[in-house]
Parts: C-alpha cells; structure tokens; sequence
C-alpha cells in the first residue's frame, strides 16, 4: 500500500511540473508578448520607456528558462506564487484570503452529493425501467443540458425573489465556517452546486451499479437465499464502491469549475470570482497562482480517490506493493 | 536488401459476385441498415433528430427570410423595449428593443455553428491524437498520457478564462480555443480502443501478414473504433455549446454587435427580478431542449453501435 502511494504522489508531481510549465508559458503567446500586461497597469498610453522600466521590474529582461527557473524554484522551495501586477500584495495574499471559501463550498457540496447520488444510483440500478428509474434519469439529463448558470437563476427566482426569500448572497465578510453558524445564505449556492454535480454524476452510478448487478456473484447470491436487500447492499454496493470512489474523484474539476459560475452568480467571493477578475486585467501571476491551486486540489482528489479505492479493493492495494 | 513486406502482394483471385437474387432484405443486411433500423426503432432519438434539423434550419434561414433588426441599435430607438408578446413581436422585445423571436435564432446561427465547428475540430484532433499515442506506445504514448493528465487537472472554465484573457475575443478565436482544448477527454477514450483493438486478434494476424501501421489503423482500428469516435464528437458539440454558454454569462462570449445564446440568457436573467420571463423562459426552453437532444442522439448512437444489440 505504501509502494502504491508513493508511486501516485511521484506520478502527481510530475504531471504538476507539467501543469507549471504549460501555464508558465501561455502568456508568451499574448498579442503583445508576456509585455501585454504592461499597458493594463500603465494605462494604454504607456510610452515604450515605461513600458521597458515596468518589464524590468517584473524580471522580464531575462530568458525564457532563466525565468521558468526562478519561477518553478520559487513556487516549489519557497511556495511563493510571485507578486500580483494590479494589486500591491502577494499572489498567495491574495488567494489566500479565497481559498478556504471555495474549499468549503466545494466540500459541503461533494458531501451532499455523496450522500444523494449514491443512494440514487443503487435505487436506479435497482428498481431499473420503473417510473421513477424514469424520472431520476429525465431530471438528470434536464440539469446536465442547462448552463449551470441558468439554474442558479432559476433557483433565486423560485426560492429569493418569491416563496421563501433567502438571501440571494451569502453574506461577504465572514468566515466560510458562517455556513453551519448562519446558513441562510449559502443554501443556494450549496444546493445549485450539489443538484450539478449530482446531475453529471448519476448517470454513471446507475450503470456502475447495474453493471456489478448482472455479475455471477450476485446471481449466485440470490441463488444462496440472500434476501434481496442484503444481496444488494452486502455483495452488490461493496463492490460498486471502487468505481463511485474513482467517479467521485474525477468529479473535483467539474465541482470547482461549477463553483466557478456559481461564484459568480451569487456574488460569492471565492478562487471562481478572483479568476475572472485577475484573467479581465490580465494579472497573469495571479491567474497562474489560482490555474496552479486549483490544478494541485484536482490532483490531490484524485491522490485520495486512488487511495481510499486502494483501500476498499484489496486487489489494487497488493499489485501495488509488488510493483 | 530487399524487405518481405515491400514486395509486390499477389492480388488474390476475385470471388465471383453473388447472384443478385440472394441479396434480398431478409438474408444478406447490411450492417449500416441494422444499425439504422435500430436507431429508428429509438423513438426519442428520431424525434431528437428531427427537432435539432428544425432549429437549425429555422436558425439559418428565418434571419434570411424575415430579417429582423439584430445589430443595429440606433433603429430601435423609439421602439418600446421590454415589450410584452403582442402579435407584431411574438415574443416580445428585449432590453434593447431588438425582436425576441428573431433573436433567438440570430443568436442561435453563432451558438450551433461554433458548437458544431469545435465539436468537429475536437474530434479531429481527439483522434489523431489518440491513435499516434496508442500506436506509438512505450516512452512516447506515456509522455502523451502524462500531458494529457496535465491538461485535464486544471478545470476546464479557469483554462478557457485565461486562454480567453490572453489571445483574441473573435468569434473564429472562440471556436479555436474551444475546439482545441476540449479533445483531452476524448482522446484518452480513443487511445484506450486503439490499444485495445491493436491487441486483439484480427491486427496481430494482419500485423503477422505483414500488414504496415498505417493499414491496421485504417482498415481495422479506425472502423472499429467509430462507434466510440461518433458518439463522443456528439457529446463535444453539446458541452462546446454549454461552455460557450459560460463564456456568454461571464461577459467573454461573442461580442456585441453579435450575439449567442449564453449572452442572451445572461442578459435575460438580468430581467428576471422585473417578471420579463418572455427574455428568458423561451429561449431556455429552446437551449435545454437542444443540448438534451444532442445529448440523446449521442445515446442512442451509442447503442446502434452496440455489436450486442445487432440482429435480436
């Protein structure tokens, strides 16, 4: 199990590199050259002179790798993220300051969207080609065609603007913790992100589901006598386990990139609403910082899903010990 | 040195052609009439086909057939705006005073081309990238594999947002950046069939024929990989359509004077607090309904191709 682990964290590392290194070299590829920057924080009538003075300042004189080295040594050794063009702060002070408000939204969400696509998907394999087999898929496929944003929309509409009036935002300025403390406020953007990832996900979990079904060791537990209960929950839920582990995992960048819009639907000062307005002034180090975060969380996601798969599957766990 | 497999090949002897009286319908089928007559049997699926042929052709032709003023705002001046349906605008006016109805399918033209452009582009390039990686093996199918975790490890909407800061805003840039970005998930689905179906049987004999790369990619894996190839270009025109819809929400999709569904919606959902619900409620409808039926078609592709159901 050890072997295994540490196989995926060097695997993840790698694939990091790779990650920094493409992002690090998107903003060459600007209009103006990585110089572009220059003239939203100068103002667009910059003089040449300035322009060159500002480049300087920011280390742009030096090579391409002379630059990726600084940047990859500073980002791996120091953690720093550089400093922001627009703002006077830290790329990490800024970030920092969002980070715990898009986790814990992200967070929540997943949990919920455990605890109801899991029970969906074994009810849908179950009592499969049944109106409600039916209606779970219809609604799913309802909420996966529609901008995500659209249903945001639909729920202020339905549950601020008339019935219950919550609040359209969560309030700003407080600790993501508010939201067990006084949650009002974040029920919206919970539920918009959780029934969307519910969505992308439960047609996956009926077929995982379905697929162990049909296996021969449930047919021959029900050969055996197993009521059907413990058949599905005891030999069939056990084993569809690994993939929903493996789905849930890869579901963390649809889930951030989700709560991305959600942000900024509901005014929800998170990573989502920092990368809009970073990437709008073109406040490269800040975009790259927020690219970079966000990348490490997906694939640190996925580091749990293989791990805790490894746990559940003994199979996995001694294949990787012998390699 | 003269190479085995260069050589001339014997052409083999033509097997005489069938009498025509046995090709009848119920004795010899041809595989793409089963496969038709399976997806014809899917009742939703037809009946997604032929919703998605009407809004297309509606998009395209009733700008052409009855123009109506899209782009030019100084002509709607004196023309009420967030008009209710009345019978001279059936579904009212916008906040700009532009025709609703006609919007839609103004807006449409940009969302369907550049969802089916990129859907086509990711499909090429999904392709290509998928069956060189497969192919190649070793080192370079493990480095290919590895950037294409990279790339799937940052969320989709931060890259396009960033990529979208930096180049151009154009609408041939738009369907660039989403065509050539979105293949990744694609092409890992086609590497894994390209694998699986150089291992099986039939390539190993042909390979053992002494049959070159390239003719086991086109005469045996190609074919037998298109039913993954159609079904996964169906589901790319639908999320290029959605993710251009985000674009469109966050004020970085076509740009006025233009327009696309997502900018419409966005502006729409502006109204909504004001009970406007003809600047959105239609045009929703219209958007989920095509998104659900491209995502149906891709379904019951899916099945037609299904070697199991062939022939029951």
């Amino acid at each position: 199990m050890f072997a295994y682990v540490v196989r995926r964290i060097i695997q993840a590392f790698f694939v990091l590199l790779i990650v920094m290194l493409l992002t690090f070299s998107l903003p060459y590829f600007q209009v103006h050259g990585i110089r572009a920057p220059a003239y939203t924080v100068l103002g667009t009538k910059a003089t040449p002179y300035n322009v060159a003075i500002w480049a300087k300042q920011h280390g742009m004189d030096h090579s391409y790798f002379d630059r990726f080295w600084t940047y990859a040594t500073q980002v791996l050794f120091h953690f720093n993220l550089g400093r922001s063009y627009k703002e006077n702060s830290s790329v990490w002070g800024i970030i920092s300051l969002y980070v715990p408000r898009t986790i814990w939204l992200a967070a929540v969400s997943l949990a919920l969207t455990t605890i109801i696509a899991i029970p969906l998907g074994i009810y849908q394999a179950a009592r499969r080609n049944t109106v409600g087999d039916y209606t779970a898929t219809g609604v799913a496929f309802v909420l996966y065609a529609m901008p995500s944003f659209l249903l945001c929309m639909l729920l202020l509409d339905a549950f601020s603007f008339h019935g219950p009036h919550l609040p359209n935002s969560p309030p700003q300025g407080v600790q993501a913790w508010a939201m067990f403390t006084s949650p009002e406020g974040f029920i919206l953007p919970v539920a918009a992100l959780t029934m969307l990832s519910v969505a992308g996900l439960s047609r996956y979990m009926r077929g995982t589901v379905l697929e162990v079904l049909v296996q021969d060791y449930v047919r021959t537990a029900k050969a055996k006598g197993c009521s059907s209960r413990r058949t599905l929950f005891k030999h069939a839920f056990r084993n569809a386990l690994g993939p929903i582990i493996v789905l849930l995992g890869l579901s963390i960048p649809a889930l951030l990139g989700g709560a991305l819009i959600i942000e900024s639907v509901f005014n929800y000062a998170g990573l989502g609403i920092q990368t809009v307005f970073a990437a709008e002034n073109l406040d490269v180090p800040t975009v790259l910082g927020i690219t970079l975060l966000v990348a490490i969380l997906t694939l640190l996601g996925n580091l749990l899903a293989d791990i805790a798969l490894g746990l559940v599957n003994p199979r996995i766990r001694i294949e990787g010990t012998k390699a | 040195m003269t190479d085995l497999t260069e050589r001339e090949r014997v052409s083999p002897i033509e097997p005489p052609d069938p009498p025509t009286t046995l090709s009848t319908d119920d004795q010899i089928v041809p595989m793409w009439r089963q496969r038709l007559r399976i997806f014809f049997h899917n009742k939703l699926a037809v009946a997604s086909v032929v919703f998605l042929f009407l809004t297309i052709a509606a998009c395209f032709l009733v700008p052409v057939l009855h123009p109506t003023n899209q782009t030019n705002q100084a002509a709607t001046f004196g023309l009420p705006w967030n008009a209710a349906p009345s019978w001279h605008h059936w579904l009212g006016t916008d906040s700009s005073g532009f025709d609703e109805l006609g919007r839609i399918f103004y807006g449409g033209e940009y969302s369907l081309t550049l969802g089916f452009v990129a859907g086509f582009i990711t499909i090429v390039v999904g392709t290509t990238y998928g069956m060189i990686s497969g192919f190649a093996g070793g080192i370079t199918d493990t480095l290919m594999m590895r950037l294409i975790d990279a790339f799937l490890s940052i969320p989709y909407i931060f890259l396009l947002i960033t990529l979208i800061a930096i180049f151009n805003r154009s609408t041939v840039f738009l369907i660039c950046i989403i065509g050539f970005t979105l293949w990744w998930g694609n092409a890992r689905i086609i590497r894994g069939d390209a694998l699986l179906i150089r291992n099986l049987e039939y390539s190993q004999a042909a390979t053992a024929m002494g049959a070159r790369k390239w003719h086991i990619i086109r005469r045996h894996v190609f074919p037998n990989s298109i039913s993954n190839i159609v079904t996964v270009a169906t589901f790319s025109v639908a999320d290029a359509i959605l993710f251009l819809s985000a674009l469109g929400f966050l004020g970085l999709g076509i740009q006025a004077p233009q327009t696309d569904w997502g900018t419409m919606l966005q502006a729409g959902t502006s109204q909504i607090q004001n009970g406007f619900w003809w600047e959105i409620y239609p045009l929703a409808l219209v958007f989920i309904l095509v998104v659900v039926s491209i995502n149906y078609i891709g379904d019951a592709l899916r099945d037609c191709f299904e070697v199991r159901l062939l022939e029951r």
